[in-house]
């Protein structure tokens, strides 16, 4: 993609968020909502970049954050291993696919009670159930993508002389990256929803628990701030991911 | 000299039925021949090839190369299939080098060969393409200077040229009869054309329809270089044509 079709892609995501925007206003404007519970979007925002200067919003963001990064990287060393060890070898494949089909439906925030008595409230509770969560769809993907990989492109590789526990390496994972990536995609949405969510549970600090605080407290503009301050969380992350992406699958077709 | 001694395949289906592929194929071909081999389609040419790729195990009886038994893919026999089975993720200089680079040849002098093969096979300039940004006739290119970079003694082609349009096709003919009269590699080359065999080929090996059997063995007596234009003149090459459709249409098997 050329800069200018980047560029019209992004000004025509623009559009929905202004739109909401809009509506937003709309709403406080005409008083369908009163401004104690829906505060007007342009006090939300320069209570915003208020609050992104201050140091103690500033290590809000950094714990979730490092909870984010930690949680959603471990998920996908474990996933592309494991789904890929399934993959290639039916004996490991035998031990994880009953595994898989009994943990993946599984509501994970219900082990975060156990979790919370198991590691303590710290960040190890919160990185952990990350984790869980994230790891399904990584893996699935995977598994899927190695386990679909064209025949004849691991002949090629034989016959050019690749031995055969090279061609895990050489082909298979190579391969299989289009779906890996696309795995990591949904792994890393769900890490930002997970992440908040389990701050909101139980926390001493990071976005969710700010939240909670303002709730708790009604101050419906502190409410706003660490929701939107996430969703932005996600949309940057995202963004670097599909670079990241764009980069590794650049000779594959429809990248 | 490769032997294929009463090769038999059996491929079980997954509705659990033994279906008999190839039934007894014996066949001799000797260093530096051009053999193709002809028949209607599903008759197990694609097989035959694979067995003595050593991609798939004959059920009964062996293939052997310099007298020694065909256990696996080796970089003394490079195949070059109908799908191309270029690597995605790599570019066309990229797919060329793989084979030297497995071979242990060093960085510098791998991509000095390839760029020359690639040059060779008509696509200077398109180096850094990736297969996606290539036309069909390219990419054929691209696979056989790929499995040429290695040097195999033997090439093992699959209907390289069943996809492309008549006019490339016939370039592609006469690009690949000029390589092979130049190194006199043994080739075995799998067609549904009948003048694309008796063009190409010292000996045409004709098969029945499922289960596959060898049907006739004509030598093709032609003087080389053979000049396209000059053949379609001969009455020779004629006859061998006519006299090949003609076994087709007598048994039915015609396509
Ligand atoms: N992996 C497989 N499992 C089951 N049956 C197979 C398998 N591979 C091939 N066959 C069967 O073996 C027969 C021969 O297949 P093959 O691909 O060798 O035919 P072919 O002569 O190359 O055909 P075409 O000209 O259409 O490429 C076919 O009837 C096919 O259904
Ligand atoms: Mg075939």
């Amino acid at each position: 993609m050329n800069g200018r079709a980047i560029t019209s892609d992004l000004l025509l995501g623009m559009i929905p968020i202004v739109l909401l925007v809009a509506l937003w206003q709309a709403l406080v404007s005409f008083g369908y909502a009163p401004v104690t519970l829906l505060p007007p979007p342009g006090q939300v925002f320069s209570r915003m970049a208020q609050q992104l200067l201050s140091t103690t919003f500033q290590q809000e963001i950094a714990a979730t954050l490092f909870r984010l990064f930690a949680g959603f990287s471990i998920a996908t060393v474990l996933g592309v291993t494991i789904g890929l060890a399934a993959a290639v070898n039916p004996a490991v494949n035998a031990v994880v696919r009953p595994i898989v089909r009994v943990l993946a439906p599984l509501p994970k925030v219900a082990l975060y009670p156990a979790l919370l008595l198991l590691v303590g409230f710290g960040h190890q509770s919160k990185i952990l159930l990350v984790t869980f969560d994230a790891l399904f769809p990584i893996l699935l993907a995977t598994y899927y993508g190695a386990s679909t990989v064209e025949q004849k492109l691991i002949w090629s590789a034989m016959a050019a002389g690749t031995p055969p526990r090279e061609i895990l390496f050489k082909v298979v994972l190579p391969a299989a990256a289009p779906s890996i990536l696309t795995g990591c995609r949904i792994g890393l949405v769900i890490s930002c929803i997970v992440v908040f969510l389990a701050e909101m549970i139980t926390s001493t600090d990071g976005l969710g628990h700010a939240l909670v605080t303002a709730a708790r407290t009604f101050q419906a503009v502190d409410m706003f701030v660490p929701l939107i301050t996430i969703s932005l969380v996600g949309l940057i992350l995202n963004g670097l991911l599909e670079l990241v992406r764009s980069y590794l699958l650049r000779g594959f077709p429809e990248a | 000299m490769i032997e294929i001694n009463q090769v038999s395949q059996v491929f079980q289906t997954s509705a659990r039925q033994d279906h008999l592929a190839l039934s007894d194929i014996s066949l001799t071909i000797q260093d530096g021949a051009f053999v193709s081999i002809l028949g209607p389609s599903g008759c197990g040419k694609s097989t035959l090839l694979y067995i003595v790729g050593g991609f798939v195990r004959p059920t009964r009886g062996a293939a052997k190369m310099k007298g020694r038994a065909i256990t696996g893919p080796g970089p003394d026999r490079g195949p070059v299939f109908q799908e191309f089975a270029l690597f995605p993720w790599k570019s066309v200089l990229g797919n060329v080098m793989y084979g030297p680079r497995q071979q242990g040849i060093k960085h510098a002098e791998a991509e000095a060969q390839s760029r020359a093969l690639i040059e060779m096979v008509g696509l200077k300039g398109f180096e850094d393409f990736y297969p996606k940004e290539l036309s069909g006739g390219m990419k054929q290119r691209v696979a056989l200077a790929r499995t040429l970079a290695y040097h195999p003694e033997v090439l093992l082609m699959d209907e390289p040229f069943g996809a492309l349009d008549a006019h490339t096709r016939t370039r592609l003919q006469n690009d690949l009869l000029n390589i092979w009269e130049r190194d006199r590699k043994t080739v075995l080359f799998v067609t549904h054309s009948v003048e694309e065999a008796v063009f190409l080929s010292d000996k045409v090996v004709m098969m029945t329809r499922s289960p596959g059997r060898i049907r006739e063995i004509i030598e093709i007596d032609l003087p080389r270089p053979r000049r396209r234009t000059e053949l379609l003149l001969d009455p020779r090459y004629q006859k061998y044509i006519v006299e090949i459709e003609r076994m087709f249409d007598d048994s039915g098997e015609g396509e």
